[in-house]
């Protein structure tokens, strides 16, 4: 690996090279060894693709509080962690990265799309799964999309018996019964059935239950869900 | 209660901001799905923060957060019973599939190459994500992974000629 990094002196590279020209099995080896490092290059790039992106601090710490609730706070953290950041280089280091911070949200909020309001899909959070399009509740009569992501407030959790599937009901604004959709879960594997009152985003197939008695947009299957605020 | 609890908050924001991106870009390439890496990534800094009081500077803080993450990811993919499936498996295909097809070359590049990776067993793939994901030096993964640097190099070794092999059959993608 140094070698093909470039990372030995030299003289023990002529060495290696000189054993390269009469050993056809390193060769080979090291054929694949560049190949498989050039991989593994290509992924690092890859995995810093802004497709994916981590959580927002507010929504886990709204998840972190709850937990920190149920399994009491650590002692003197915020001391300690303090302590650590209070040397001079980590406190210029925390200056720039506030400043930083400062001017991405500036420009961030610039460019934040109409929709983006209280009850609609958040899109920036929309490329989590690729393929997904963001639809509002209350876009599903009018949504062409077969992949979606839509969030909502779970008003509603119960056991179908004719559909031998566990059902969610979603709506866009806690108590309106109307506008919704049902979130249709055919495979709890993985899972986290989420309780009435929390707010989920959902991934899955967008479709249109025609059934006598029902009439209602669907999210079926759904295929990935995230609890966002419980 | 209430000035606790700002402290805590704000204790915790400064743990993630500065940890926040190496972090999450060590759990989803080592979980694969972004969204169980969401709850994976959660758990490593719930754990870093409920464990800070304990935290005796015997090693890096960096290096401590990168053990829990590690230690996260391996707990999750040994829990996790069912893993995420894609659509077109559930679905199979059909006029509606094939809209969503992968018909671009890049997207089928990349495809392979996560498939390739996220195919790796477990400790070759996190070395390869430590060394091109982090960027990290034989020596900071051997603190990490806990083994000698010359371990880790050798497990780096067979990692890419591991995944040499598995995208042999994609080479004119690549």
């Amino acid at each position: 690996m140094a070698y093909l990094e470039g990372g030995v002196a030299p003289g023990k590279a002529k060495l290696i090279e000189r054993h390269l020209g009469a050993c056809r099995e390193c060769e080979e080896l090291l054929a694949r060894l560049r190949s498989g490092h050039e991989a593994g290059r290509q992924f690092g790039r890859l995995a810093s693709d802004p497709g994916h992106r981590p959580p927002e601090f507010e929504e886990v710490w709204a998840a972190t509080d709850a937990d920190l609730d149920r399994h009491g706070r650590p002692a003197r953290a915020g001391g300690k962690l303090l302590q650590t950041l209070s040397t001079p280089l980590a406190v210029r280091a925390l200056i720039v990265l506030v400043l930083t911070q400062a001017v991405l949200l500036v420009v961030f909020l610039r460019k934040i799309p109409p929709r983006a309001v209280a009850g609609a899909v958040r899109t920036e959070d929309a490329p989590l799964l690729r393929g997904y399009s963001p639809v509002r509740i209350a876009e599903f009569s009018s949504n062409s999309e077969f992949r979606v992501v839509t969030e909502g407030f779970v008003e509603d959790v119960y056991f179908d018996e004719h559909e031998k599937s566990l059902h969610i009901k979603l709506v866009e604004a806690p108590l309106r019964p109307e506008p919704f959709v049902i979130c249709e879960v055919r495979d709890l594997g993985g899972l986290t059935i989420p309780s009435p009152g929390s707010r989920v985003r959902v991934y899955g197939a967008a479709r249109y239950d025609a059934q006598p008695g029902r009439g209602w947009h669907e999210v079926n299957p759904v295929l990935a869900m995230a609890v966002l605020k419980r | 209660m209430q000035a606790a609890r700002r402290g805590d908050a704000q204790a915790f924001r400064e743990l993630y901001q500065a940890y926040r991106d190496p972090v999450w870009a060590l759990v989803v390439s080592l979980v694969g799905d972004p969204l169980q890496a969401q709850d994976v990534l959660q758990n490593v800094f719930f754990k870093a923060f409920r464990g800070l009081g304990g935290f005796r500077f015997q090693s890096g803080l960096f290096t401590w957060i990168y053990r829990i993450a590690h230690n996260e990811c391996l707990n999750h993919l040994r829990n996790r019973q069912v893993p995420y499936v894609p659509l077109e498996a559930i679905v199979g295909s059909g006029d509606e599939i094939d809209r969503a097809r992968i018909s671009d070359l890049e997207e089928a590049r990349k495809a392979a190459l996560r498939d390739a990776v996220m195919q790796l067993p477990f400790k070759m793939r996190e070395v390869v994500v430590l060394k091109y994901v982090e960027d990290l030096s034989y020596m900071e993964m051997s603190r990490i992974l806990g083994c000698p640097p010359g371990t880790v190099a050798s497990r780096l070794n067979r990692a890419l000629v591991e995944l040499e092999m598995r995208l042999r059959p994609f080479k004119e993608l690549l």
